[in-house]
């Protein structure tokens, strides 16, 4: 099974690189390196744990059902259901999830 | 003696005709229970960057303590990601003549983990956790996103459902057994045409339940995106459902009088077959009832404006996310969350509501942006009325995803409790600018507000046979 680095980079700054095997979560590799990242459902439902995708290659292992089509074509991925396919580098944090939708009346 | 807090000051159970939990009648529990000393707050960190999980705090109300308005305890849930949201007791007066039964448990689910957390809660000021239900044992009956939480007559817990396994429609309705909180399987013998859940109430004397509807888990969790509106899916209905033989038995279509219909309170006099529906979007509030035919009907009692804002490109809905009946079925109170006002209105002539008072704090459009000293972060939102109906408490919160689009700083400094005294001889209410709960500051980190309890039951918990 191959591994890749992935590198979460925060709005702040912060970067932390981790090893994900390619049949692991981004979400489940960041637990166990005890890195706090925000989620919620863990199924691709809830888009709490949204990220975007800086660099590199994701698989979502369950349909992404959060995200709409233009959210994927702008590199939103779900972290909890999303895979490692090559070496990556993702925005993280909460304030990625916002980007989603924005105030309709606004 | 049962009851939590019954044997320090809620005087439940002192009559001889009735053994169980809670009150004969909602007038002896308004009359004859005391004041609320403390509450139960759900308090989520979901979709926050606080490295924490969501909590049920406990805010101490009782003026005559000396940590009044504080949050005095925290139990944090074992897992992060829950969206504690909505919550209810193990039994209420619904069981008021079932011997040995007591309300001393509260079933707190997690809105996006499906999770269901079981605490005893027979010290009001030191719940603790006794069961949790994990997620994959909810998905095995193919429902999630557990929301309102009513204990039942004939020892049961029924929880609405708004998604099925994957997120999607069908929701439903799940039914624990209270002896020991397990999963009895699905309440409902046949839905119907009914897909998407939210609220619901029932009246047993009358044989019926209503169930209110939201959106699919998948189109709700990640925002309100009004494209979903437009493709309709959102809800604009309410279900009729025969609570002896659990079917769906007619369904009430608003369209667009009555976008998004979410909580549902029915009169708290067992007699009465009648109870009204916020519809968030619309802004609108509705009154159901039984004709004499037996069939429901509806009409629109309550029809606010949007308004023009100078920062905003359309004008902007009331958006009435929470709502609620005293216990003498005298005033109808409600929050209008993107305005940032509590309204109060007279429903003693119940499809003529008249409006009383309204206060302002917080929001998009009220003068009133501090309150003792605090910035007021979001808006009045869920409500919780005293049991003798003098004191009304709000939390500023809606939910983790829907804050970011419209109060971004509730997820970043959390959110607050408030409190407005209520005269109900005189008709009006006045903001108690000394009560202030900053959740923001809560041990371990920020957190968002939610829904209120009061130990002992209260005019949102409690139904009569």
């Amino acid at each position: 099974m191959s591994v890749h680095e992935v590198t979460l980079r925060r709005r702040d700054g912060g970067e932390h690189s981790l090893r994900v095997a390619a049949d692991e979560t981004i979400l489940v590799a960041a637990e166990r390196d005890g890195v706090s990242l925000p989620f919620g459902c863990r199924y691709g439902a809830c888009g709490t744990c949204t990220g975007r995708l800086l660099d590199g290659r994701l698989a979502h292992a369950e349909p992404p059902r959060a995200l709409k089509d233009r959210h994927l074509d702008a590199g939103y991925v779900l972290l909890c259901v999303a895979e490692p396919r090559s070496d990556c580098r993702i925005e993280v944090g909460a304030s990625v999830q916002a980007d989603l939708v924005s105030n309709p009346w606004k | 003696m049962s009851d939590t807090e019954s044997s320090a000051d809620a005087h439940e159970h002192h009559h001889d005709h009735h053994e169980g939990p809670g009150y004969a009648t909602p007038a002896e529990m308004r009359t004859e229970s005391t004041r609320e000393k403390t509450a139960f707050v759900m308090a989520p960190r979901v979709g926050m960057d606080v490295d924490g999980p969501d909590f049920v705090g406990v805010v101490d109300v009782d003026p005559d303590s000396p940590t009044y308005s504080e949050l005095v305890d925290t139990v944090e849930m074992p897992n992060r990601g829950d969206e504690l949201h909505h919550f209810g007791w193990n039994a209420c007066s619904s069981s008021c003549h079932a011997e040995g039964l007591a309300r001393d448990h509260l079933v707190v689910p997690g809105q996006r983990s499906s999770r269901i957390h079981v605490l005893d809660a027979e010290d009001p000021r030191d719940p603790t956790i006794e069961k949790v239900i994990e997620p994959e044992a909810v998905f095995e009956y193919d429902l999630s996103a557990p929301h309102t939480v009513h204990c039942v007559p004939e020892g049961k817990v029924i929880i609405s459902m708004l998604g099925n396994a994957d997120g999607e429609l069908p929701g439903g309705f799940l039914q624990l057994d209270q002896t020991d909180f397990s999963i009895d399987g699905r309440w409902e013998a046949d839905r119907g045409e009914m897909e998407m859940n939210y609220d619901y109430w029932y009246q047993p004397r009358h044989g019926v339940m209503v169930s209110s509807e939201w959106a699919a888990p998948e189109t709700y969790y990640p925002g309100f995106d009004l494209a979903d509106v437009e493709s309709g899916k959102y809800g604009d209905s309410i279900h009729i459902w025969d609570w002896e033989s659990r079917e769906h038995v007619q369904t009430l279509e608003f369209g667009e009088a009555g976008r998004i219909p979410l909580e549902v309170r029915m009169s708290h006099n067992p007699e009465e077959t009648q109870g009204y529906v916020g519809a968030a979007l619309t802004s609108n509030v509705i009154r159901f009832y039984e004709d004499a035919d037996g069939v429901w009907d509806w009409d629109v009692v309550i029809d606010e404006e949007a308004r023009d804002h100078p920062d905003w490109e359309m004008p902007v809905p009331p958006l009435i996310t929470d709502l609620l009946l005293s216990l003498d079925d005298q005033y109808l109170f409600f929050s209008n969350w993107l305005h940032g006002d509590v309204r109060m209105y007279d429903v003693s002539d119940s499809a003529n509501p008249r409006l009383v008072d309204r206060v302002w704090a917080g929001g998009n459009f009220g003068d009133r942006q501090t309150v003792g000293g605090k910035d007021v972060r979001g808006a009045p939102q869920m409500l919780q009325l005293s049991r003798d109906g003098r004191r009304l408490y709000w939390t500023t919160s809606l939910f983790s995803s829907w804050d970011d689009q419209f109060y971004p700083e509730l997820g970043e400094e959390g959110s607050l409790m408030l409190k407005a005294d209520v005269y109900p001889e005189e008709g009006r209410m006045e903001l108690d600018e000394e009560f202030v709960v900053d959740f923001g500051e809560a041990p371990g980190g920020p957190a968002r507000a939610h829904e209120i309890r009061w130990p002992g039951g209260d005019c949102t918990s409690d139904v009569w046979q």
